[in-house]
């Protein structure tokens, strides 16, 4: 048997039982949720403050919104209020009929619009023009006074989240997410700047593992414990993983440089990494004609994990503060040297993509199952093209390594970040959300 | 690296600061009363531009309205006095973005390129500050985009010039516009008519584009500043445009070209570092690049960033209050205090209401020091307008031999300032004029001996951000009583060493002696 299809049959049966006309209500519902969510890719992408970190949360609040709009009206669906911290029990419906692709929209565009109140007028005038069509689709057909009260309640179910979302730390990004003050360590190994950016002389949002965490019990929860010890003489390990940068990246083939660029994921030109893990999902419900329930559960823990991992990350970050391979590689190998990747602007280990990847593949693995085969043409408007994985472990493998052909990260720092990612999706991948 | 890159990071703390210029903003008294309106389609742009089209030598400004008309205002300021115009009433056009004069018929009287939300158009000078639509007498295409870039060069033995109009986003495409950018377009000549556009294809949604000779190879080629916002797979371009091939595009597999993906808005071109190159400063959001080649004898387009070594990120607001990043756009050499050393201006403004960039932008004006560095000075000069800038020139409006300054804002009036107390540095200011095609000799290079450095000057029509200017090319001098110059024409032809005295208008013909020109 197909693994795909296997793994599907093993999903819970959410809605496969409907009438015909809910089933089709479920497809305005399905339609509602992918579009949304194909917004706020390009919104995340196109928002100045959403660095990887930031755009994970925004993932993490508006998965959980849609989830929590469709698990009002399903008693076979389990609120994630009491699972996740401090997230209390979302209002109830009022009585009377409710439509679901209503309500579904009402909440995400009152959740995106939140979310995204500071992107520029293009974005703007995109969310106008989303909240218009996806509105008269989901409205098409119903009686006023069930579209108004089914709004209601969408607006009354993201207001709630949006209301826990304001106080976690994370909801006011300024400057970009660089301090306007920095004051660089002393160490030898301590992180220092790697670009002629003013901007970037200090690093990005050093307080994010302050924030609430979502399915994690608090930040250092799965600390992955210490870098190798710092060596500047060769023939140390220390030494040796940096001149396995250095050494890769100079004898790159073909294939390891598209693998760094697929996994780049650069903030303000891509979707983010988290972005990226979002945006397989939402090929493989396209592809797999996914109901929307698994859907938006899915992107509810999909995004949780990632949260989570950013916190979890940075929060390893900056205990280490430890410095880049090309700080490493110029003061000690060879000076001249410059990776294939933009090095991002903060401290090296662990690495945030291959944390973050080792999340979102051990939550996806939970849902879809091990061995889950998938194509991801997330790139390909970007001219990149469609790479396949035989599954989402082996997926986040390529995502970490990747970081050391781009010459952006040590092995350590992409292995570490794995065990780290993986640790932290246990908890986003315990969350029940169907009975 | 050049032995020029570590000249210019050498500290100098010994050097005397640049003089600051004063400026006197003559807003409320020059007659300006045009505004660029408009919304979404209009949060780039608009564009200012100055010529002299009443042929008394003193440059005309023409301004951008977006949804309000645009305006052609003359200029009626004495040599020397208080700034003052009257509108003409002529182009009184809707939806302009931007605007370039531009002799393309080479009758002796100044053209406009408009670009326009919709259909560009070309306006042929009559005199008189009079002018009609010529698109259909030239075969002019001009599409239905929303036009945002242009340059102009006259390619070898062409009696039309060469237009690059670059185009923004499909304006149609509301929920998911991003990846939509349009085409470019090239209009190449056919005789004395323009032959059907051809695209530049791909196309990122620029906003500034210019034709330079970077390599100094005599053949220019078409460099595109491009806005990250909006495309996919996108980043900043350079064209080859060989005579009679399809224009190609520098690739880093046959060229060396190195990717570079910004919000590009501006590009404004000059031999800061007085190698003989043309260095390259690009706008955007938040930090600006300043480009120098690498290593001319490579020849290769792979440009080294000097913006943060030099000073001239310009990132965030210096004064005001506002500590967002900022967002910058007309960008301008000049030497505003004629100490022989080209400044920057940078206009600067939120796009739209934007809370994660500044609101309150002010422009810049970076004086060059002597090692090359730049220093802020916008604010004790007078221009530190915290209006939403775009467009801009930085122009003698009164021919006094002191830079002025015209700048267009997004939803209030255009602001000019005039330089009010003379610089303690000489100037000159110079024309070129050709018999022929392309009387204004777009494309030619004027090269000016500064000690034992000499400048390249590249003669272009493009560039900036919507704006442009032809008239009076000026040239500070410092303490020099006279400047040397020459000129190496459009066809190759290199003209003598001239030496010009100080506060002085000369005409310079190939083959022949520089004429002295009186202003009034």
């Amino acid at each position: 048997m197909n693994l795909r299809r296997r793994t599907l049959l093993a999903l819970p049966l959410l809605g496969l039982a409907r009438p015909v006309w809910a089933a089709d209500r479920a497809d305005v519902s399905r339609e509602v949720l992918l579009t949304w969510h194909k917004l706020v890719l390009e919104l995340v992408r196109h928002t100045a403050t959403y660095t990887p970190p930031v755009a994970a949360r925004a993932f993490a609040y508006v998965g959980i919104t849609a989830h929590e709009a469709l698990a009002s009206g399903n008693p076979a669906l389990i609120s994630l209020a009491g699972q996740v911290t401090d997230l209390a029990a979302l209002p109830a419906r009022a009585d009377g009929a409710h439509d679901d692709p209503c309500v579904l929209h009402a909440a995400l565009q009152a959740a995106v619009a939140e979310m995204f109140h500071n992107t520029g007028p293009t974005g703007q005038r995109a969310m106008e023009a989303m909240g218009r069509k996806l509105g008269e689709t989901a409205s098409a057909g119903i009686d006023s006074a069930v579209v108004d009260r089914s709004i209601a309640h969408g607006k009354a179910v993201a207001d709630h989240i949006l209301g826990w979302s304001r106080v976690d730390g994370g909801a006011v990004i300024d400057n970009m997410g660089f301090p306007m003050e920095h004051t660089p360590g002393t160490r030898p190994q301590d992180w220092v700047p790697t670009n002629l950016i003013r901007l970037q002389q200090a690093p990005l949002l050093p307080g994010w593992a302050q924030n609430r965490p979502f399915a994690m019990p608090s930040a250092d929860a799965a600390d992955p414990g210490p870098h190798p010890e710092f060596d500047e003489a060769p023939g140390s390990a220390f030494h040796a993983a940096a001149l396995e940068v250095y050494q890769t990246g100079r004898a790159l083939t073909d294939e390891q440089k598209l693998i760094a660029r697929f996994w780049s994921d650069d903030p303000m030109l891509t979707f983010t990494p988290a972005g990226h893990w979002i945006a397989i999902v939402l090929q493989i419900a396209e592809r797999d004609a996914l109901p929307v329930e698994v859907i938006s559960s899915t992107l509810a823990r999909l995004g949780v994990a990632q949260a989570d991992a950013f916190i979890s990350c940075w929060a390893t970050k900056f205990r280490y503060n430890l410095l880049r391979p090309v700080t490493f590689i110029k003061r000690h190998i060879d000076k001249a040297w410059e990776p294939l990747l933009i090095t991002p602007p903060f401290p090296e280990y662990t690495s945030g993509h291959s944390t973050q990847s080792g999340a979102a593949s051990t939550v996806l693995t939970a849902i879809f199952g091990e061995g889950f085969a998938f194509d991801d043409s997330t790139h390909v408007d970007e001219g990149l093209p469609v790479r396949s994985f035989p599954s989402f472990a082996a997926a986040a493998e390529e995502a970490a390594i990747s970081r050391l052909y781009g010459g952006i990260h040590f092995r350590f720092g992409n292995a570490k970040g794995l065990d780290q990612g993986r640790a932290v999706g246990a908890h986003a991948a315990a969350l029940r959300t169907a009975s | 690296m050049r032995a020029v890159l570590l000249a210019l990071c050498a500290a100098s703390p010994a050097l005397a600061d640049p003089q600051v210029p004063v400026f006197a903003d003559e807003t409320a008294t020059a007659g300006f009363s045009t505004v660029y309106e408009g919304e979404w389609e209009y949060m780039v742009g608009g564009g200012v531009a100055t010529f002299d089209c009443s042929g008394d030598g003193m440059p005309e400004v023409f301004l951008s309205g977006g949804t309000g008309p645009s305006a052609l205002y003359l200029n009626l300021s004495r040599v020397g006095g208080a700034l003052a115009f009257e509108n003409t009433g002529a182009i009184s056009l809707d939806a302009v973005v931007g605007a370039y004069p531009l002799d393309i018929d080479s009758d002796g009287v100044m053209d406009l390129v408009v670009l326009r939300v919709g259909e560009d158009r070309l306006l042929r000078g009559l005199g008189d500050c009079r002018f009609e639509d010529a698109n259909a007498a030239w075969g002019f295409d001009g599409g239905d985009a929303w036009s945002t870039a242009f340059a102009a060069t006259w390619e070898r033995d062409r009696t039309f010039p060469t237009l690059a109009i670059g185009t923004y986003i499909d304006r149609k495409e509301e929920a998911f516009p991003w990846g939509s950018c349009t085409d470019n377009q090239l209009h190449r000549p056919d005789g004395d008519m323009f032959a059907a556009p051809i695209p530049l294809t791909p196309s990122f949604c620029a906003l500034s584009m210019l034709f330079t000779d970077w390599n100094n190879s005599g053949q220019p080629s078409l460099r595109v500043s491009n806005d990250r916002e909006y495309y996919k797979g996108g980043q900043e371009q350079l064209w080859h445009l060989d005579p009679g091939a399809a224009p190609r595009l520098y690739t880093d597999k046959d060229d060396g070209w190195k990717r570079l993906r910004i919000w590009g808005m501006g590009i404004a071109a000059a031999d800061i570092t007085m190698d003989g190159f043309q260095d390259y400063f690009l706008t955007s959001m938040a930090d600006n690049k300043f480009q120098i080649l690498k290593d001319p004898s490579l020849g290769k387009p792979d440009f080294a960033d000097l913006a943060f070594k030099t000073g001239i990120t310009a990132h965030r607001p210096y004064t005001g209050g506002d500590e967002h990043p900022s967002t910058a756009w007309h960008a301008q050499f000049a030497d505003v205090n004629n100490d022989g050393r080209l400044d920057l201006f940078i206009a600067k403004g939120n796009v739209a209401k934007m809370p994660d960039f500044a609101g309150k932008d002010p422009n810049n004006l970076l004086l060059q020091a002597e090692d090359g560095t730049f220093t802020e000075a916008g604010d004790r000069a007078g221009v530190a307008s915290l209006a939403t800038g775009r467009g801009a020139q930085v122009v003698d409006l009164n021919l006094d031999g002191a830079l002025d300054l015209v700048v267009v804002n997004r939803w209030t009036g255009a602001e000019v300032w005039r330089q009010t107390e003379a610089a303690s540095g000489n100037w000159v200011q110079l024309r070129l004029q050709q018999d022929g095609a392309n009387r204004d000799a777009i494309g030619s290079v004027i090269e000016v001996r500064r000690g034992d450095k000499t400048e390249r000057h590249e003669i272009a029509s493009g560039g900036g951000h919507v704006s442009g200017s032809l008239g009076w090319l000026h040239f500070g001098l410092g303490p020099a009583d006279a400047a040397e110059v020459r000129v190496i024409w459009p066809d190759g032809r290199v003209g003598d060493w001239q030496t010009l005295p100080a506060a002085s208008f000369q005409i310079l013909r190939p083959g022949a002696s520089a004429e002295a020109w009186t202003p009034g």
